[in-house]
């Protein structure tokens, strides 16, 4: 049952890469107009350019992953709302689990919830659909690296 | 197999006050003792004797493996002592299985090499590897006595089940056997059977193992098998039950189903985070596959970092980026026949070291899978040597010359701890834009 899954996923990997570079060059384009002058210059442009990546890749994903669509409703939510709220977005606490730890099962289960605060949209789903959407994020989390590694590079040519 | 006999029990002692598995070593300890006078003519080597002990239905064993079974006459001998009566045959039984596993390591004696992997067994079967396999006659004389033996089994209580178990054994075992090249599988099959009984007298680590092996061979006998030696291994008694192995409610079947998932995802998972081929347990997995998001996740910020600190260019063109974005390799080679001028050298030395880093991440978490924290501040100090280290970093320029201002600027880097994350990838994100500003200014 994986190959026929992986085998498919490997072709949708080059669609969704190259949806993505389209995307991100774009928007990468749009953000460097100018010439970065002074550090906080460069930091916004940082934000901004790691948001043209995370919203590239939700993109190019599309809405078939649970993780891209609660990507790309945060990032909505973001536009709506002020710059403030999205930095106290970012800085959420992980919920602190107290008692003794001592159980494997226990420790599975916060590591299931250090996992759900990774993955996009992760919160609310159990831990078998949890499994699936972490791997598909790796996938793309590691296209993304990829891609930005070459861009880099040709950028620093 | 000698050392496993060596029970706490008297030998002859009150079968009320020991547990059942007390009793059983007991009574292999007396037959071994019997039958080490007996047995004694039949072979120089005084341990094969002990490779015989309990050898009371050594017969109905041997008719199963019809051309590996050893000397006849030891066998005719064993299968005589079978006539004693046993108070329980539940004590029998894991005798008997022991005695396959001697009588099976003298059928596989002719190829099999002796493998002494702490599994107790194997010493016996090493131990009669030099026996010369004689034959079948044997086998057909004790066919017999099997049915007798078996006959004997069934007038015990609630029996049926152990029949039911042993043929279907035999029956494997049988199966197995004609095919001569599956010795291991021979091994394992009888021990798994006997792991049903004697957890004790075998290193339970093995008996999962080879367990573990069969459930994925075995087809129907295999989720027996398994929730067999589930229950047995939990306390020190020998449950014999009914027909196992088939889920009583919905309950456990789905929790069964579910629990298959995940194993099949997390297998999944494995495969694609590199360096998980070792991990076995479920909370480690989880944690290098946590470690490697959050690598990945950092590796973004840092790539998106060093693009925005970049230079726009005006002569930007998208299709021809995304030329070279297809074909990366091309790129890393003309990139390194570039002459390197003081401008670009930042940068140059930076992307080595950029493709080192994100190695780097994973094979720091990769190293390290238990320790989170200590990870973040073990890490930057770790960096330099694999940096000193890198082919791709001395390609680029002789690395003498930045070696020093490297790990001043990783020193700097870290104690600053400027952005959001620890991570190695962090502390070159600063250096760039220092010296980008450097060179602009």
């Amino acid at each position: 049952m994986n190959n026929p899954r992986r085998l498919s996923s490997s072709c949708s990997m080059t669609n969704i890469k190259s949806r993505f570079t389209h995307g991100f060059l774009r928007a990468l384009s749009r953000i460097n107009t100018r010439k970065p002058s002074t550090t906080r210059e460069i930091c916004k442009r940082f934000l901004r350019v790691k948001l043209a990546a995370d919203a590239s890749m939700a993109s190019a994903v599309g809405s078939r992953r649970a993780w891209s669509r609660a990507m790309l409703l945060k990032m909505r939510l973001r536009r709506r709302t002020c710059r403030d709220s999205r930095i106290t977005n970012d800085k959420k606490k992980k919920k602190k689990m107290s008692g003794s730890d001592q159980k494997e099962e226990v420790n599975g289960i916060r590591k299931a919830e250090e996992l759900r605060g990774l993955v996009p949209g992760g919160e609310s789903m159990e831990i078998c659909k949890l499994l699936d959407e972490t791997a598909h994020y790796i996938k793309c989390l590691s296209t993304q690296v990829k891609v930005m590694t070459t861009i880099a590079d040709f950028y620093s040519l | 197999m000698l050392h496993c006999l060596n029970a706490p029990g008297n030998l002859a002692g009150n079968c009320t006050d020991m547990t059942v598995l007390e009793r059983q070593r007991a009574r292999m300890k007396w037959q071994q003792e019997q039958i080490q006078q007996q047995q004694q003519s039949y072979f120089s080597g005084s341990e094969l004797s002990g490779v015989f002990s309990g050898q009371t239905q050594a017969g109905q064993v041997a008719q199963s493996f019809q051309g590996l079974v050893g000397c006849e006459s030891v066998l005719c001998e064993a299968v005589n002592r079978s006539v004693k009566p046993d108070p329980g045959l539940e004590n029998g039984w894991p005798e008997m299985g022991k005695c396959e596993m001697p009588i099976m390591g003298l059928g596989s004696c002719g190829g099999l090499v002796s493998d002494t992997q702490g599994f107790q067994m194997n010493g016996a079967i090493s131990r009669t590897a030099s026996c010369p396999p004689t034959v079948a006659a044997a086998a057909a004389d004790t066919k017999a006595r099997e049915a007798a033996l078996h006959e004997k089994m069934s007038s015990a209580a609630g029996r049926e089940s152990f029949k039911k178990r042993k043929a279907d054994k035999f029956q494997n075992t049988k199966v197995v056997i004609e095919d001569d090249t599956k010795e291991k599988r021979i091994k394992a099959n009888a021990e798994e059977g006997e792991s049903k009984i004697t957890t004790e007298q075998n290193s339970t680590k093995n008996n999962s193992n080879i367990n573990s092996n069969i459930r994925e061979s075995s087809g129907d006998t295999s989720k027996e098998n398994s929730k067999a030696s589930d229950q047995v291994q939990k306390p020190d008694y020998i449950h014999v039950r009914a027909r196992r192995g088939q889920a009583t409610d919905s309950h456990s079947l789905a929790e069964r189903v579910r629990r298959e998932k995940i194993s099949e995802r997390m297998k999944y998972l494995q495969d694609l985070v590199p360096g998980c081929n070792k991990i076995t347990s479920k909370a480690g997995m989880l944690d290098e596959i946590i470690n490697y998001v959050q690598s990945l996740q950092r590796q973004v910020e840092f790539l998106s970092m060093k693009l925005a600190a970049v230079n726009p260019r005006l002569d930007f063109n998208i299709d021809d980026l995304f030329a070279k974005e297809m074909f990366p390799a091309s790129t890393a080679s003309s990139f390194q026949q570039i002459g390197i001028s003081p401008e670009n050298s930042a940068y140059l030395q930076f992307n080595p070291v950029q493709q080192v880093v994100s190695c780097c991440g994973l094979e720091i978490g990769i190293n390290s899978p238990d320790m989170g924290l200590r990870r973040t501040i073990s890490a930057p100090v770790s960096i330099p040597e694999i940096f000193l280290d890198t082919s791709c970093f001395t390609q680029v320029q002789p690395p003498t010359a930045w070696d020093t201002d490297l790990q001043s600027l990783l020193n700097v880097e870290f104690h600053q701890g400027r952005l959001t994350t620890p991570y190695p990838s962090q502390p070159f994100a600063g250096n760039i834009e220092a010296s980008n500003l450097k060179m602009e200014m």
